[in-house]
């Protein structure tokens, strides 16, 4: 089966709670700061590290 | 194929979606909503693309005759390396990220992006850096300063090194640029994790995702190495230090690994998103399955991992160990396996099908025959022997533009002929549609396939005057580009009528769709999705 065929059996009649949004929100914004901390990260290091 | 009913929004909605559309700049300058930031990735990828190909059409008509007609070589070199600049960063990028905004949300069935906040910060970034690109070259064009940088898009040091003003302007467009590109694919993989409806596991989500998820990857590892690299170059230029200058002890093909650790990931960075958008247009229009969606998956990781391994086949000639060239050679030939296994899929969706030619099926059908050149020349390029014959010469111009033209600039036009109808509420003219499409198809071959011949004669690039045996091959490449110039004012008018009005689109626009986005309305509702789909 691929994705797109099983995505058409669609449930509307439940949603994210509120509860469940908020914690989605948090882990997101805790993930985009990882993923900004390694793009920091690597231009920063390549100043850094010594090149023989 | 779907059989879901396409979700009915009240009548009232039209309504609701007036009460959030304030109107004037102001709003655009604020506006948080996926697809009004999709919108402005979209025109001002469009305005961009317009201001590169009028660059390159200069350069063209210098071309069309030996000898120095029109501009001074100074000029010609800016005019290169500007026109390439636009058409990567500020053209294809912007229209990939545009289609994320866009339909990203609405095939994972999420609210909006995200950090739609940062969204907005990500695309006002981009005015400024192209503003700082084309600017000394606006001001040169009226005697102001020495132009615009001139050492081509690669910016090869020592060249850069000791280049005008045109080169510090590039330098802070692109640190402006990478920038935008870092928060753009921050926002993009974390809707993709966090934002997913309910049911929708990984390999349920949509090829286009899969294709931008891992462009996004890429962009977070390659772009802090290009905006590192010319860190070092503006410092080697004013703060005295010498990480390229050789007469300062420093190692100017340092700046060549280091660019192309970036440069080579950057093709797949612009392919991606549009190999990812192909799959669902050959399906539709077969009125088929995806053939192979897990194979096209692992084959879009693979090509990922393998990008940033292979950066030093664009340098054979600088003098590489044998070791080395033979590792890049090897490696380089490598991505054809995983690339040849799309190819296949997109063939095999195909194979049997009911199929039908609208207008996104001819340019996705132009894409792969003219895309599938550029893999063919690709694999020529990486062949260490031959490559001492082919490099730097317009062989290579040939191949990169079947690569990022025909494979980048005519996927973005599948795309966009394949939702323009679900954006606007409105279907495009097909008659006009096809125009553009062969327009373009034969103008594109009567450009670009006499540069393969060129290149294989030993024309070099960037140089803008040239023997009398190239003469015939560059007067038709010069007709040809003409053309196909302006056959693209068909595709900007054909967008602008399509905005403006015409036959209403219905919910799936194509008979053959399948997938999240068609089961809402056309154009979707302010809040994309205000019930949360659940992915049984």
């Amino acid at each position: 089966m691929i994705a797109t065929q099983e995505v058409a059996e669609m449930d509307l009649s439940t949603g994210f709670t509120a509860e469940e949004l908020r914690r989605r929100r948090v882990a997101s914004r805790r993930l985009a700061w990882l993923l900004g901390g390694v793009a920091v990260a690597i231009y920063v290091l390549g100043f850094i590290v010594y090149r023989s | 194929m779907s059989t879901a009913p396409s979700i009915e929004h009240d009548t009232s909605h039209g309504q609701h979606a007036d009460e959030h559309y304030r109107g004037g700049i102001m709003y655009w300058l604020t506006t948080t909503n996926h697809k009004d930031i999709g919108t402005m990735y979209m025109t001002f990828a469009l305005i961009m693309f317009f201001i590169g190909g009028a660059m390159i059409l200069a350069v063209r008509a210098e071309l069309f005759q030996p000898g120095l007609q029109l501009m001074q070589p100074e000029f010609f070199n800016q005019l290169i390396g500007v026109h390439a600049l636009v058409m990567i960063f500020a053209a294809l990028m912007p229209a990939a990220t545009g289609f994320a905004n866009w339909q990203i949300p609405l095939m994972i069935g999420a609210p909006d992006m995200a950090l739609p906040r940062i969204n907005n910060w990500g695309f006002w970034l981009l005015p400024p850096a192209a503003i700082l690109l084309t600017l000394p070259f606006i001001l040169a064009l009226f005697g102001i300063g020495d132009g615009a940088v001139n050492t081509g898009w690669t910016l090869y040091a020592p060249l850069s090194v000791q280049g005008g003003m045109g080169v510090d302007f590039a330098i802070f467009s692109i640190h402006i640029l990478g920038i935008s590109s870092i928060l753009g694919s921050i926002n993009i993989i974390v809707t993709i994790f966090n934002l997913r409806a309910p049911g929708m596991t990984m390999m349920k989500l949509p090829l286009f995702a899969w294709g931008w998820l891992i462009t996004a990857f890429l962009l977070i590892a390659t772009i802090p190495v290009l905006a590192g690299a010319v860190t070092m170059l503006l410092t080697d230029r004013h703060f005295g230090t010498s990480f390229f200058n050789a007469a300062g002890g420093g190692d100017p093909i340092l700046f060549q690994h280091l660019f192309w650790f970036f440069g080579h990931p950057e093709v797949y960075i612009l392919l991606l998103p549009i190999w990812g958008l192909i799959p669902h247009v050959v399906s539709t229009f077969s009125r088929k399955p995806i053939y192979g969606y897990k194979a096209q998956v692992y084959s879009f990781i693979a090509i990922g991992l393998l990008s940033v391994v292979v950066w030093a086949h664009h340098f054979f000639t600088a003098g590489l160990p044998v070791a080395a060239l033979l590792y890049f050679m090897y490696s380089t030939m490598l991505i054809s396996l995983p690339l040849a296994v799309l190819f296949f899929c997109w063939i095999a969706t195909m194979w049997r099908g009911a199929m039908s030619f609208e207008t996104p099926m001819l340019f996705a059908q132009g894409f792969i025959v003219l895309f599938g050149l550029a893999g063919l020349t690709g694999l020529v390029l990486a062949d260490v022997a031959a490559d001492a014959q082919y490099h730097h010469s317009y062989f290579v111009v040939a191949h990169f533009h079947y690569a990022l033209f025909a494979g980048g600039i005519m996927g973005v036009m599948t795309g966009v002929y394949y939702w323009l109808p679900k954006w606007t509420g409105h279907m495009f003219s097909e008659t006009l549609g096809k125009w553009h499409f062969w327009l373009t198809v034969i103008s594109f071959n009567l450009t670009f396939m006499p540069q393969f011949f060129l290149g294989l004669a030993g024309m070099p690039r960037r140089i803008p005057d040239y023997a009398l045996q190239f003469v015939e091959f560059n007067a038709i490449s010069t007709v040809g580009a003409f053309i196909l110039g302006f056959s693209q004012l068909i595709f900007a008018y054909n967008i602008w009528k399509c905005v403006k009005g015409g036959k209403k689109a219905t919910a799936k626009v194509w008979e053959g769709t399948d997938g999240l986005e068609w089961d809402l309305s056309s154009p979707p509702p302010h809040h994309s999705w205000e019930v949360q789909p659940v992915i049984k």
